[in-house]
């Protein structure tokens, strides 16, 4: 990060250290490594965010005398999405993988169990949060282990001047970076948002909130519906949305909202936001620091202005936005013994905290054992800038899992195609009336279920 | 085409009955022989493939078991599918009328420029469909970014407000179909050019002589001389066009909600990307009777050109 | 040709000679006119992507003043590019791939292509017919189960697969191109080598080849665009980086989302452009006679 050059050859680097991974495995000085250990792991987007994991498997491999392979591989244009697919299409790939949110239920039958590593890392650490193990433990069964490198939070990154200068909000006093509330936090709800979506829309710096298909724009419509306590199907798998007035209330919000948000929002991707944001154009995004941390490379006059906080509370409480990632073992795979060691060595305190460090906090360890990293504190400028990243107490949040409580097979699909903003979009840019949005809802989730 | 009975004549002349017959075993062996590579590949990588996706299309989502037409059933009761069809043929019909008439303009202005003049206007011309389509419109994208529009910039120059060019669809739908242009007119350019300077020229000059204007001299000598060349092009630019993906693919991704897919796109989405492999299978099947009628348009335009020229 | 120069320079022939010479020079100007808006608008973006390439990230993140011009340019970007090795990785996966492709299609589609001109066999019409068939099937017609089939085989996400189907894309209209350019060689020329006691072999290498060598360039330039450019099938059968070609590498792995690589994005893009550019610019000619007769002779 410090260096500009050194960070950007690491991203370059990124996906190519397949093919140079003797350089970056155990150099071969005692005895020629028998086993080859080849790793695909979440392309970080925090310039020097992959270098952690590259020096933890090659810190690992010397010690273990296993050749580790790493490659990164990018969630732009859902490329870790085809990996996947095309791995446990012809069963050959790598041996771990990093899967992010619904996709360990949608291929558990080809995950290797890992309770084994589970349990000991628990016995340990204590226990992982409600949303991760929702995620990663399929009928019992641990399939994959939650991943501290890529996992995110999406609370609200904040041009606190903006902010303060067009809708009268000083939100770095109603959420310092210290473990209490300050003043007007209790009235941080999404009315005062909308109301500051629209001064800020009205002074040309809209919220830059995607409402298109990607992941941020999913997560966080997720965020919104739970916190109106809405969702559209139940763990049983049952549709919910007729008669459903919480999910009513909650679209005709997110209609409202999305009147004051830039016009292209319906087509933003993962970056847009963050471009939005460091162009200076956008007075507030969705986002896991990345945005910031690219910010203060290449605009650092819009960095030392960003402040993140939680999100805004709903009648039904405070929910952040969840996106984990997972490793996951293939089935497949013929070194499953090292690809387990290999993930209990990244999952552990010091490995840990060494990826949350690398990538400026962006990366949320599991356990909440381990949320109180100094990191969140010291990072900056403005210092304390993310100390609000991460759930804390004060914040009484939880985090939310777009689509859940769905049964996975159902959920990864209304995920992936994005239903939540679609319904919204359906009525803000189709010129549906919420009611006719709604029973659309309705017609494509029963499709789904009939075998989607 | 050209394969013709001409030889057996040159082995008639040669003589024995015998001989004759065991010639022919040899050339009819050794003309499969060199075909076997292709033959090879026609069947095992186009029309095994095609017959597979039929019966793939028949699966289940997990490909267990075989479900008859309820794929296609799902799709067509789906709304999404119905807007990719429009969407598909739409683009297809604008792409193409357009490329066909902006191609055939250049081409006609390429014409009329002296000839020394021409060689360097078409290199120039060119450049949009010399370059990777995916590479080319990865510029435009980058172009199109709401934050950072270069073109955005420009219109702005003209006082002409912020134009949200993938986020609205009619805007997302311009778009592709304006990279898509930009791809594909230099070769409708190139190909009525070949196509004008077959047209003698003796024509045009009795033409004028009969005092007819430059429209009747269009209408009534370019147009019929052309008439086969810009059907096939036609209909082939067709083909192309609708079974686009890389435009797709690199500027929307099919957003937004989804009515900027084409079928090839849907059907990377539904198959390939939410692992339904059998879905997609179905969708990009739909494409096959609208092919398969152009297909026969263009054969038929070929053959008919080809006899002509005989 | 001539007769076109001639009268445009000889246009007294004509008795209302004024008017059509102010004709013709104001249809010059129309000409000219048209030619340079096309070419602005033709040639922007790729203008664009290069301005774009010489910028700094901090620059590019600035956004002051016209994205059109560069202020301080900068040739970081390439030498990032080509000295990343995941850039000299695609660019060799590119040339592996594109170099077998046209071999292997040249090997076949000649082959194929004399015998379909000119040992006639039972089917052989059919065959023909079936190649410009073939030729009109889209990539994405069948990417799907190609996709089961290459996986199948234990080629997903491996640069030999995409060696197996990218002829699919090239041979049917090589095959095409070059049956126009063999049936054009007159009849006597092998009449005269079967009396002289020529084998066919022989025929095809010592006079068929030679003879359509403007077609067989042509057809290879043709092979060699195809398989550089082709995306649906690397985006579909390749995931890792190791083994992706230029064009779904570029698109792939040097969009990184947010943090600005839009510089080496662009200049990653036009050196993934280069080689088919250059081609061109030498040896337009010889593809575009080959296109023209392909698409209109057959």
């Amino acid at each position: 990060m410090a260096d500009k050059d050194l960070s950007r050859r690491a991203l370059l680097g990124a996906g190519a250290t397949a093919f140079a991974a003797g350089t970056l495995s155990a150099p071969a000085v005692f005895a020629q490594p028998t086993t080859t250990l080849r790793c695909g792991f979440w392309d970080h987007w925090v310039p020097a965010g992959n270098g952690a994991i590259r020096e933890l498997c090659a810190e690992w491999g010397q010690q273990n005398r296993v050749n580790v392979q790493v490659d990164f591989i990018t969630s732009v244009g859902n490329q870790n999405l085809l990996t996947i697919a095309a791995q446990a299409q012809s069963r050959s790939g790598h041996d771990l993988l990093s899967f992010p949110t619904w996709e360990p239920a949608a291929k558990a039958d080809l995950l290797e169990p890992v309770d084994d590593v589970m349990g000991r890392l628990i016995g340990k650490y204590g226990p992982v949060n409600d949303a991760a193990e929702y995620l990663g433990k399929i009928r019992g069964t641990w399939r994959a282990i939650p991943a501290v490198s890529g996992t995110q939070m999406k609370p609200a990154c904040v041009r606190f001047d903006l902010m303060e200068q067009h809708a009268g909000i000083d939100i770095r006093a109603m959420w310092p970076a210290e473990n209490r509330r300050g003043p007007g936090a209790d009235s941080w709800n999404w009315d005062t948002f909308l109301a500051a979506a629209e001064k800020c829309h009205a002074a040309g710096v809209p919220f830059g909130m995607p409402m298109g298909s990607f992941t941020d724009a999913v997560d966080t419509t997720g965020a919104i519906l739970a916190s109106f306590g809405a969702s559209m199907m139940d763990a049983r798998g049952n549709v919910t949305v007729r008669g459903n007035a919480k999910l009513k209330t909650a679209v005709e919000y997110l209609v409202r909202l999305a009147r004051f948000l830039p016009n292209d929002v319906w087509a933003w991707d993962d970056g847009a936001n963050n471009r939005a944001l460091i162009s200076g154009r956008s007075a507030l995004i969705f986002n896991p620091p990345s945005a910031w941390a690219v910010a203060k490379r290449d605009a650092p006059q819009v960095a030392e202005k960003c402040w993140t906080v939680p999100m805004p509370a709903g009648p039904e409480g405070r929910f952040v936005p969840y996106l984990p990632y997972f490793w996951g073992i293939w089935s497949f795979s013929r070194n499953k013994g090292p690809a387990k060691q290999l993930l209990e060595f990244l999952s552990e305190r010091a490995s840990a905290e060494k990826q949350t460090n690398t990538s400026n906090g962006y990366d949320i360890p599991p356990f909440s054992s381990m949320s109180d990293f100094p990191v969140w504190a010291n990072e900056g400028p403005p210092v304390g800038t993310v100390y609000n990243y991460p759930l804390r107490e004060h914040h009484n949040a939880r985090a939310s899992v777009a689509q859940a409580p769905a049964p996975a097979e159902f959920a990864v699909q209304a995920y992936q195609q994005a239903l939540n903003t679609k319904v919204v979009a359906r009525v803000n840019q189709g010129g549906e009336t919420v009611d006719q949005a709604l029973a659309w809802l309705e017609r494509e989730l029963n499709t789904i279920r009939r075998g989607g | 085409m050209a394969a013709d009975g001409s030889l057996a004549g040159a082995a008639l002349r040669r003589g024995a009955p015998n001989s004759l017959q065991r010639f022919a075993r040899r050339r009819s062996s050794i003309a499969v022989l060199m075909t076997t590579p292709l033959l090879v590949i026609i069947i095992g990588l186009v029309a095994y493939p095609a017959v597979y996706a039929i019966y793939l299309s028949m699966l289940n989502r997990r490909m267990t078991e075989f479900v008859g037409t309820l794929n296609y059933e799902i799709l067509l009761e789906s709304e999404t599918f119905w807007m990719v069809a429009f969407q598909s043929c739409f683009f297809a019909i604008t792409a193409v009328l357009l490329k066909a008439m902006i191609g055939f303009w250049l081409a006609h202005m390429l014409h009329d420029i002296p000839d020394k003049g021409q060689r360097k206007w078409r290199g120039m011309l060119l450049v949009p469909w010399v370059i990777p389509p995916a590479l080319s419109t990865l510029g435009w994208w980058w172009m199109f970014d709401p934050s950072y529009s270069s073109i955005n910039w420009l219109l702005a120059v003209i006082s002409v407000p912020e134009v949200p060019w993938l986020g609205h669809h009619w805007w997302a739908r311009i778009a592709i179909i304006m990279v898509n242009v930009w791809i594909g007119a230099p070769f409708f350019m190139i190909m009525y050019l070949a196509a004008l300077k077959s047209v003698p020229e003796q024509l045009y000059e009795a033409a004028a002589i009969d005092g007819a204007t430059g429209f009747q001299r269009l209408r009534y000598v370019t147009l019929p001389m052309m008439a086969n060349i810009i059907s096939i092009t036609v209909l082939f630019s067709l083909i192309v066009t609708f079974a686009n993906y890389d435009i797709v693919r690199v500027l929307t991704n099919g957003g937004p909600r989804d009515l900027t897919h084409v079928f090839a796109s849907y059907a990377f989405q539904v198959g390939i990307l939410s692992g339904n492999i059998p879905r997609g299978a179905a969708v990009s099947l739909f494409m096959f009777p609208i092919l398969a009628i152009c297909a026969f348009f263009v054969l038929r335009s070929v053959v008919r050109r080809n006899k002509e020229q005989m | 040709m001539s007769a076109t120069a001639m009268n445009r320079d000889v246009p007294g022939i004509y008795h209302k000679a004024g008017s059509l010479r102010a004709e013709r020079r104001w249809a010059l100007w129309v000409a000219y006119i048209s030619l340079t808006v096309a070419a602005i608008i033709f040639l922007a973006p790729p203008f664009y992507m290069l301005i774009t390439s010489l910028k700094g990230s901090a620059e590019i993140a600035g956004m002051t003043g016209s994205p059109w011009l560069v202020r301080s340019p900068t040739l970081e970007n390439y030498v990032n590019i080509i000295t990343s090795p995941m850039f000299q990785r695609f660019m060799l996966n590119s040339l592996v791939i594109t170099a077998c492709v046209v071999a292997l299609t040249m090997v076949v589609s000649v082959l194929a292509a004399f015998a379909l001109a000119r040992m006639r066999f039972w089917g052989s019409q059919m065959l023909a017919t079936g190649v410009f068939l073939t030729y009109l099937v889209p990539d994405t017609l069948l990417f799907i189960p190609l996709y089961q089939i290459v996986g199948g085989l234990g080629l997903l996400n491996s640069i030999w697969g995409l060696v197996l189907v990218y002829p699919t894309l090239t041979v049917p209209f090589c095959t095409w191109i070059m049956i126009g350019y063999f049936a054009s060689i007159p009849k006597e020329l092998d009449e005269a080598a079967l009396i002289d006691g020529a084998t066919w072999p022989q025929m095809l290498w010592k006079i068929f080849i030679p003879v359509a060598l403007p077609g067989i360039i042509a057809a290879t330039i043709f092979a060699f665009t195809v398989s550089w450019a082709a995306f649906v099938y690397p985006t579909a059968f390749v995931t890792t980086p190791d083994q992706m070609p230029l064009t779904i590498g570029v698109v792939s792995q040097l969009v990184r989302a947010d943090t600005f690589a839009w510089g080496q994005i662009m200049a990653g893009a036009l050196m993934a452009a280069l080689p088919p550019v250059v081609i061109y610019a030498f040896l337009m000619d010889y593809y575009i006679a080959g296109l023209t007769a392909g698409a209109t002779k057959g």
